[in-house]
């Protein structure tokens, strides 16, 4: 697999290029060409919008090459209808992870209202900070804790029905992969990150991807990560606060990725944002809005433009790469 | 005097002309700030503002304005609200209600329509209305046979946009359904807020009862319909999630007493509840102040006060600043609270009816129900 940027030399490994939300800006076409991406077909992944994968036509018309749809959504159905137990072990599974994230939120809106309240108290700093630090680091276990069973939960479903072991998934996984031989480069589309992730477990495409070129936006960019934070800091329904959502596919390292944040985060909000930076450390914070680029070669960053990562401080500070 | 009648007659008593074009020019009932002016034009003895609502007298009358046929009466009202009313005029020795002839906002109920004001401040939410690019959900029905009542009962059931039966929905139990659907526009608050996925897809069943006074105060057949004819039978013509969190029951003034006693009830079914100005009377010593009908709702709210037993996990209320039921509403909640149950409550300035209801679905469902909008990341 080769990677060339005219500008920086050729490159032996892949590509990791990662967009904020299409719209109003639509900057993917300009960003495979300033990556220079190889010629030819670009898979695409868009199981994130379910019953509207197929509709692609709007990247076609970005891109300008031809397409090789995956259709990891549809194929998910199929393997649903046809292996009830399957279906049936996916369902229970999926209980069990609604039913652990229930419980994961019960203390953590305890333990985040207990650390926002200590960063928002001024006074002697001997007596207060480790007070701080100590609040932050129950927030950060319980995460810790929470990523652990979510994981445990998805290798007991991973160890039944996996593409090793189970037909149907392998032929799909086979499949799959034949498509992939002929696209150097996959685009991961925004969309439902839950739907999301679990097709492209489902499919072990964690493995199939891991040598690919990938362009990937809000949801897409979100599963890529090691870790996926679900937030929304204005909905209707009131304030909530950011969660662990579990893991992503881990190719790309070090980073969780926060899309659409000038709307859904409140950035104004110091003691948030410094908690959200402080809480997810060493992994750093980084707003992906519309317009834009943030681009990794073998987890180094290689371009940026428009990106915010999230200090310490609380404020949003402009990402450069070396 | 409101400014604009004020210029009207600035020059003495106006001619009929300028009137005509006084009220061709202005939106009625006039409103400046937080001061309200309803204008009624025509021969009559007396007229008077009845617009129902707690803190005001029940007939305001109004002032005839001299050498016209112009009926003025003014009310404060605070920004924000909304109002229903008639005009009672009186001629002849009778006495009849009449929508304003000069506004064109009605609202309706089972029992017609009312004028609306709308005070300062106050917009109809714009997901209450249709939108062209929201998908449109279907309202299937059937018969429910029911053990409890020893009758078959028509439902009716919201199935979303894109529906698969391979999928499992949440489910809300809506009494009054059908009025829900008339007055308060659900169906089309649904297909706005799934389009917006700040609720999931859901199934909704809209009960209706042909003797709601009596069934949803508290009757015991009531909860039984619900827990053992209409769910199950729900269960299994339609795909539910077996999640409890998932499973709603809501009602509004006397529905939401049966939605409350349903839970009640049968609190390992229903952990979501919403409770729109419910009709919760009680008496701490003695009897109710309300009437007859409220007796079995009181024995029930006692009842209750004394033992909530194992309710919903969440529950959202809402209640008009302008009913007298908030006394009761506003009761309930503490006494929810220190039970453990995550109770969020709303209070408008907006009364008894339909269109309060209607105005408070959004941020009651999503908060019951929040949508994937939390998971979608576009």
């Amino acid at each position: 697999m080769r990677a060339t940027s005219p500008a920086q030399g050729n490159y032996l490994m892949p590509q990791r290029i990662l967009l904020g939300p299409q719209r109003p800006i639509t900057n993917l076409g300009t960003a495979i060409v300033d990556a220079a991406l190889p010629d030819g077909s670009l898979a695409v992944i868009s199981a994130g919008w379910q019953e509207a994968e197929s509709d692609i036509d709007d990247i076609q018309a970005v891109v300008q090459r031809p397409l090789v749809d995956l259709r990891i959504y549809r194929r998910a159905e199929e393997v649903f209808a046809a292996s009830p137990e399957l279906l049936v072990a996916y369902r229970a599974r999926q209980d069990k992870l609604k039913a652990l994230q229930r419980l994961y939120r019960l203390r953590l809106r305890r333990l985040l209202n207990a650390a926002r309240q200590m960063l928002r108290t001024r006074g002697d700093a001997s007596v207060i900070e480790a007070e701080q630090r100590h609040a932050i680091a129950q927030l950060r276990a319980l995460d810790r804790h929470h990523m652990r069973r979510v994981g445990s939960v998805h290798e007991e479903f991973d160890a039944a029905f996996d593409v090793a072991t189970h037909a149907l998934l392998a032929r799909h996984n086979a499949e799959i992969s034949a498509l992939l031989d002929g696209s150097e480069t996959v685009l991961l589309t925004g969309g439902n990150v839950a739907v999301l992730i679990n097709r492209l477990r489902l499919f072990g495409l964690g493995a199939l991807l891991a040598g690919k070129n990938l362009v990937a936006w809000s949801a897409g960019a979100m599963a890529l990560s090691e870790r996926i934070v679900l937030f929304h800091d204005n909905p209707p329904q009131g304030r909530r606060n950011p969660e662990l959502f579990g893991p992503g596919l881990a190719l790309i390292r070090g980073q969780v990725v926060f899309p659409n944040a000038r709307t859904r985060l409140r950035t104004s909000d110091r003691v948030r944002m410094q908690l959200l930076c402080r809480r997810f450390a060493p992994a750093v914070c980084v707003t992906l809005d519309s317009g834009s680029v943030v681009r990794f070669v073998e987890d180094e960053l290689a371009a940026t433009d428009s990106v915010r990562r999230i200090s310490d401080d609380g404020r949003l500070r402009k990402v450069k790469a070396r | 005097m409101n400014a604009a009648l004020r210029k009207l007659f600035r020059k003495g008593s106006p001619g009929k002309a300028e009137i005509d074009a006084f009220i061709a020019g202005a939106e009625f009932p006039l409103v400046d700030g937080s001061e309200v002016t309803f204008v009624y034009r025509g021969v009559a003895d007396a007229v008077y503002l009845r617009c129902w609502i707690s803190g005001f007298d029940a007939a305001q009358p109004f002032q005839l304005l001299n050498g016209t046929e112009l009926w003025v009466s003014t009310i404060e009202l605070p920004a924000g609200s909304r109002i229903e009313y008639k005009f009672e005029i009186e001629a002849g020795g009778n006495r009849h209600l009449i929508v304003d002839p000069l506004n064109d906002v009605l609202a309706h109920d089972p029992f017609g329509a009312n004028s609306v004001c709308q005070g300062s401040g106050y917009e109809r939410p714009v997901w209450t209305l249709h939108d062209p690019e929201a998908r449109s959900g279907s309202i299937d029905s059937f018969n429910v046979e029911s053990s409890a009542f020893r009758e078959s009962r028509g439902t009716s059931v919201y199935l979303p946009a894109r529906f698969r039966r391979k999928r499992r929905y949440p489910l809300l139990v809506v009494h009054d359904g059908h009025d829900y659907v008339r007055y308060a526009d659900l169906k089309i608050v649904l297909d706005n807020l799934i389009h917006y996925l700040e609720v999931p897809q859901m199934i909704v069943a809209l009960t209706q009862s042909p003797d709601r006074l009596k069934e949803y105060a508290g009757d015991e057949r009531h909860a039984a319909f619900i827990a053992y004819d209409l769910l199950p039978q729900l269960a299994d013509k339609y795909p539910l999630s077996d999640d409890v969190t998932a499973r709603g029951i809501m009602g509004a003034s006397f529905g939401g007493v049966a939605a409350l006693h349903a839970a009640w009830r049968h609190p390992q079914l229903f952990r979501r509840l919403l409770l729109q100005s419910g009709s919760f009377a009680f008496s701490d010593l003695g009897r109710h102040r309300r009437t007859a009908v409220f007796d079995p709702v009181a024995r029930f709210m006692n009842a209750f006060r004394e033992d909530t037993g194992e309710l919903a996990g969440k529950i959202y209320m809402s209640c008009g600043v302008y009913e007298s039921l908030i006394y009761e509403n506003r009761s309930l909640v503490p006494r929810l609270q220190t039970q453990g149950i995550d109770v969020r409550f709303e209070e408008v300035r907006d009364a008894h009816n339909w269109e309060n209801w209607r105005d408070r679905l959004r941020s009651g469902l999503s908060w019951l129900f929040p949508g994937p909008l939390w998971m979608v990341y576009e």
